[in-house]
């Protein structure tokens, strides 16, 4: 009978077998909120002896979960920076990212994708694929991750696997392929049937740590019988010999799993696992899942661009050996300064090397390396190719790409959305001001998404981000970690504006009265266009000489920081000039650009100018009662319903809703579904404003303006 | 933009179904697209949809075999392989104008039932959220028991102002030809007015038009298998 003991014997061995990139595994845990992916991850460094007590999140005992190492995440159940950590399993190395589940941290999935060779999507057995497993589930696939599955809280009240499995097919278009039968469900929950092993385990001792392999039930044979068959089946498509070997009745079990993992890393069968992370029972058979069925760093193919060649894409090679490429892809303020998370794809990052970053061309040593396990830490003396590792004092911005002197790559850019909330802040006092501003110089580097400005006219520092969570996690996190007490004023949608129509424009720039003067005349057309912005220059015969045109389109781009409705940036505009004239003494670079300027301003009046606002997919998951009610709030919401999704039980609404009518609506939901609805929202694209609206915002701009 | 939609409407190779009215049915009358699976049902009734909204009516796409996401995805898909064949620009603006006019809702098969949609309509129209003046049916099986659902839908789409067009699959061993319905429609095609066959040929997709009016004098219609829209043999 084996144990998992010996396992973790394998594993203290399987420290002097470091360098083996076949035996390292990237993983990802994504999920929906709540389906328990910290209480997985908790468990796993348990089982791999990495933490030696179990806490839980919102633990009783008032430590939590050890990767939900920020306190702020701590109190509130949620994981919000994607801890990274390893830990050995059977002689493999297994680099953990635990990435948070709620969509306004998207781009801590997101980038945790980019550095991983393969996922577990975690589901919940009861409330099944929800809308941010798709959600997680696109970003898995855009970065072509291979995944897993693993299908947790089996012993609750209402546990249906093979629902889930079901609905992995249907709403994921997974070909979803159950690995293990579960023995009893709910509380009945006793253990899992390995459809490879053909085997029941059950997970005893204490904390599960004991794993007893026993004959399986019989009145489970039929059922595991079929599930196997169908196993087999989806195996075969990937093995002859299996195929082969399955007419003949006689499956070896290795056949099998290497036609498992073949499937696995094309992205076309996901093994399905099931458990309960929280009882202790099957999260050993999942680690080996990962070590099984997931890609070593050499069998995913990683690409970067040549900055030095007109960035040519260039494939790496996981060759310890040959010249570095590494994506710094987080940061971290840590006890001990500046942590930056590391994923070294070519060649190996040694303590004391010289790196060079690609975006500055700046020359650094390497200090400290070191392996993250969650806010603990082991000095380590390199990162060969395939692994993920952290480093001190290095400066840098996340994204950044380092490389070997010599060469000049740079990894494919991340997909960073836009913000789509801003925030007025203002801190209490001096030593709050001063502490605020290293802290937004520190949360800008760490996070591509939260971005901050001055408005000059008020005075006020602006933040923008992705959601309301997004932003408030900041300012608590500026409270506890930097000491700085802010003031935020309402959420501010972050409007854009553009025009509708073309319009001309013929303005003269003009200060002749002593001194040295000014002169510029810039005439042509505005109008709409898909490009953000775009200049295009139908001067013929001097009329604004060559040296000035520059000048002119300066000045035009400057204008579009400021639209003169809403004073919101403007986008979506062609500006063509045909004509102008310039003084041969008082034109200059700055007559021109003011000449622009005011040309810009006499268009844009023209062209019918309007105000777009940021709209939003919204996904609410609902027991099908509170379906009317449902969207009824979001139609109050100026929401425009998609369409609605009947799943028995439970029912889907998805909806496109202004970002400005979407405050406080949480609360809201709570109140009309006894608290048994959730939702999901991200941005989706930018749209005209109702003209009622419209007036109402410039009008109060105006009073602002007024006032200020 | 108005200009726009009257010319798509009028480009439309389906104005040739229908009187002189141009509307194939009336208000609680039934339609059926027919051919079997793969052969590009839902891209007709897309088509359809389509038409309806450009001329400002609401339509509730009602799906029992696919997701909301998978639905919308039908809609651009089409609405694009349009622009794209009469070479429109900015049609982006022309799409906002349309999408409040559909609306989609989707069900499990096995879990579908006319009193369920009338509790939805009802949630719908009582809250003054959306009005239906179309209905597509996409995956409904026409096997036992569908008589009864279908005349209880007839009574709520005559009350409730609508006409309903279903997508209806030929089991693969049957043929469809304009003189003999296959035997799944036999049963209820009293209740259908207007039927319309698509049968693939070696280079395209035949539209026929099985029962209804439609203007004699017209090209016939075919779907283009590479694009699955609808176009006149001119």
């Amino acid at each position: 009978m084996e144990t998992y003991c010996n396992k973790l014997f394998c594993s203290e061995v399987g420290k002097k077998m470091k360098k083996d990139p076949a035996k390292v595994r990237n993983i990802g845990i994504s999920a929906h909120i709540d389906a328990g992916k910290t209480t997985l991850t908790e468990r796993i460094l348990y089982y791999t002896n990495k933490i030696h007590a179990i806490h839980d999140v919102k633990g009783k005992d008032g430590v939590g979960a050890t990767m939900d190492f920020m306190e702020l995440e701590k109190e509130r159940g949620i994981t919000i920076t994607s801890a990274a950590t390893y830990c050995e399993w059977d002689g493999h190395e297994i680099n953990i990212i635990d990435t948070p589940g709620h969509v306004d941290f998207t781009i801590e999935v997101e980038r945790a994708l980019r550095v991983l060779d393969g996922g577990v999507l975690v589901l919940c057995s009861v409330g099944g694929v929800q809308s941010q497993s798709i959600t997680v589930d696109r970003q898995m696939a855009r970065y072509k991750v291979p995944c897993i599955a693993f299908i947790n809280k089996c012993d609750r009240s209402g546990a249906n696997p093979y629902r889930v499995i079901d609905q992995l097919k249907e709403k994921l278009h997974h070909n979803a392929v159950a690995l293990q039968v579960p023995i009893g469900l709910e509380n009945n929950f006793q253990g899992v049937v390995d459809l490879v092993s053909m085997k029941a385990v059950y997970f005893e001792g204490q904390q599960g740590e004991k794993i007893r392999e026993d004959e399986i039930p019989a009145e489970l044979m039929a059922e595991v019988e079929e599930r196997r068959e169908e196993l087999i089946d989806a195996a075969s498509m990937y093995s002859e010999e299996l195929m082969e070997a399955a007419l003949e009745g006689d499956v070896p079990e290795a056949l099998l799993i290497e036609a498992i993992r073949e499937g696995t890393l094309k992205r076309e069968i996901t093994p399905v696992f099931v458990g309960s992370a929280y009882k202790n029972k099957g999260v050993q058979p999942l680690l080996d899942a990962v070590t099984r069925y997931l890609p070593e760093p050499s069998q995913v193919e990683n690409r970067a661009l040549d900055l030095e060649n007109d960035e040519e894409e260039v494939v790496l090679s996981a060759d310890p050996d040959a010249p570095l490429v590494a994506l710094a892809f987080k940061l971290e303020e840590g006890r001990y300064g500046q942590l930056t998370y590391i994923r070294v794809y070519q060649g190996t990052l040694r303590k004391g090397d010289f790196i060079v970053n690609s975006r500055t061309g700046k020359k650094v040593k390497v200090g400290r390396v070191v392996r993250m396990h969650a806010d603990q830490m082991e000095d380590i003396e390199e990162i060969p190719a395939g692994y993920i590792g952290a480093l001190f004092g290095i400066d840098c911005a996340s994204g950044d790409t380092f490389t070997s002197p010599g060469i000049r790559y740079s990894m494919t850019s991340m997909h960073v959305p836009e913000p789509v909330i801003s925030l007025a802040i203002v801190p209490e006092d001096n030593k709050s001001q001063q502490n605020m501003s290293k802290a937004l110089s520190r949360f800008t580097k760490e996070d591509p998404t939260f971005t901050v400005r001055v408005d000059h006219e008020t005075g006020d520092t602006i933040i923008s981000g992705m959601g309301e969570l997004h932003l408030e996690v900041y300012i608590e996190r500026m409270k506890r970690e930097y000491d700085a007490i802010v003031h935020t004023g309402a959420p501010q949608v972050a409007y854009r504006e553009t025009i509708s129509r073309r319009a001309d424009f013929n303005y003269t720039h003009k200060k002749q009265t002593g001194g040295a003067g000014q002169y510029g005349r810039v005439a042509g057309y505005m109008e709409p266009c898909e490009e953000e912005f775009e200049f295009v220059n139908k001067i013929v015969g001097g009329a604004i000489p060559t040296e000035f045109i520059s000048s002119v389109e300066k000045g035009f781009r400057s204008a579009l920081d400021k639209g003169i409705l809403l004073g919101f940036p403007v986008t979506g505009i062609r500006v063509v000039i045909n004509d102008g004239q310039a003084h041969s003494v008082d034109s200059s670079d700055t007559a021109f650009q003011a000449a622009a300027r005011g040309a810009f301003k006499e268009g844009f009046k023209k062209a019918k100018p309007i105000i777009l606002e940021p709209i939003m997919k919204v996904a609410v998951e609902t027991p099908s009662e509170f379906q009317g009610a449902v969207m009824g709030s979001l139609n109050q919401r100026r929401g425009m319903i998609l369409g609605t999704q009947d799943e028995g039980e439970m029912c889907v609404i998805e909806a496109e809703v202004p970002l400005s009518e979407m405050f406080g609506y949480s609360t809201d939901l709570r109140s009309s579904t006894q608290g048994k609805a959730q939702f999901t929202m991200e941005f989706s694209t930018y749209r005209q404003v109702p003209k009622s609206l419209a007036e109402e915002l410039v009008k109060k701009a105006q009073e602002k303006k007024k006032a200020a | 933009m108005a200009m726009l939609k009257q010319d798509l409407i009028l480009r439309n190779p389906l104005r040739i179904l229908g009187n002189q009215e141009n509307e194939p049915l009336k208000e609680g009358a039934f339609g059926a697209v027919l051919a079997k699976a793969g052969v590009g049902k839902t891209a007709f009734l897309v088509q359809l949809a389509l038409d309806n909204l450009l001329k400002g009516r609401n339509v509730l796409h009602i799906s029992l075999t696919q997701p909301v996401r998978k639905v919308c995805l039908w809609y651009e898909e089409v609405f694009h392989n349009i622009a794209d064949e009469y070479r429109l620009t900015n049609t982006s603006e022309l799409w906002e104008t349309i999408l409040p006019h559909r609306f989609i809702m989707t069900f499990r098969a096995d879990d579908f039932s006319v009193a369920k949609l009338e509790e939805r309509l009802n949630d719908l129209t009582e809250q003054g959220i959306f009005f239906p003046q179309l209905v597509i049916i996409d995956g409904l099986p026409f096997g036992e028991g569908v008589r009864d659902a279908l005349a209880e839908l007839k009574l709520v789409a005559r009350e409730q102002g609508f006409p309903v067009w279903f997508a209806i699959k030929v089991p693969p061993d049957e043929d469809l030809s304009p003189d003999r319905l296959p035997e799944t429609v036999g049963d209820v095609s009293d209740l259908f007015q207007f039927l319309i066959g698509l049968k693939p040929s070696k280079k395209e997709i035949n539209i026929m038009v099985i029962r209804g009016d439609m203007d004699k004098d017209a090209p016939p219609m075919f779907l283009d298998p590479a694009t699955l829209l609808i176009k006149n043999r001119e």
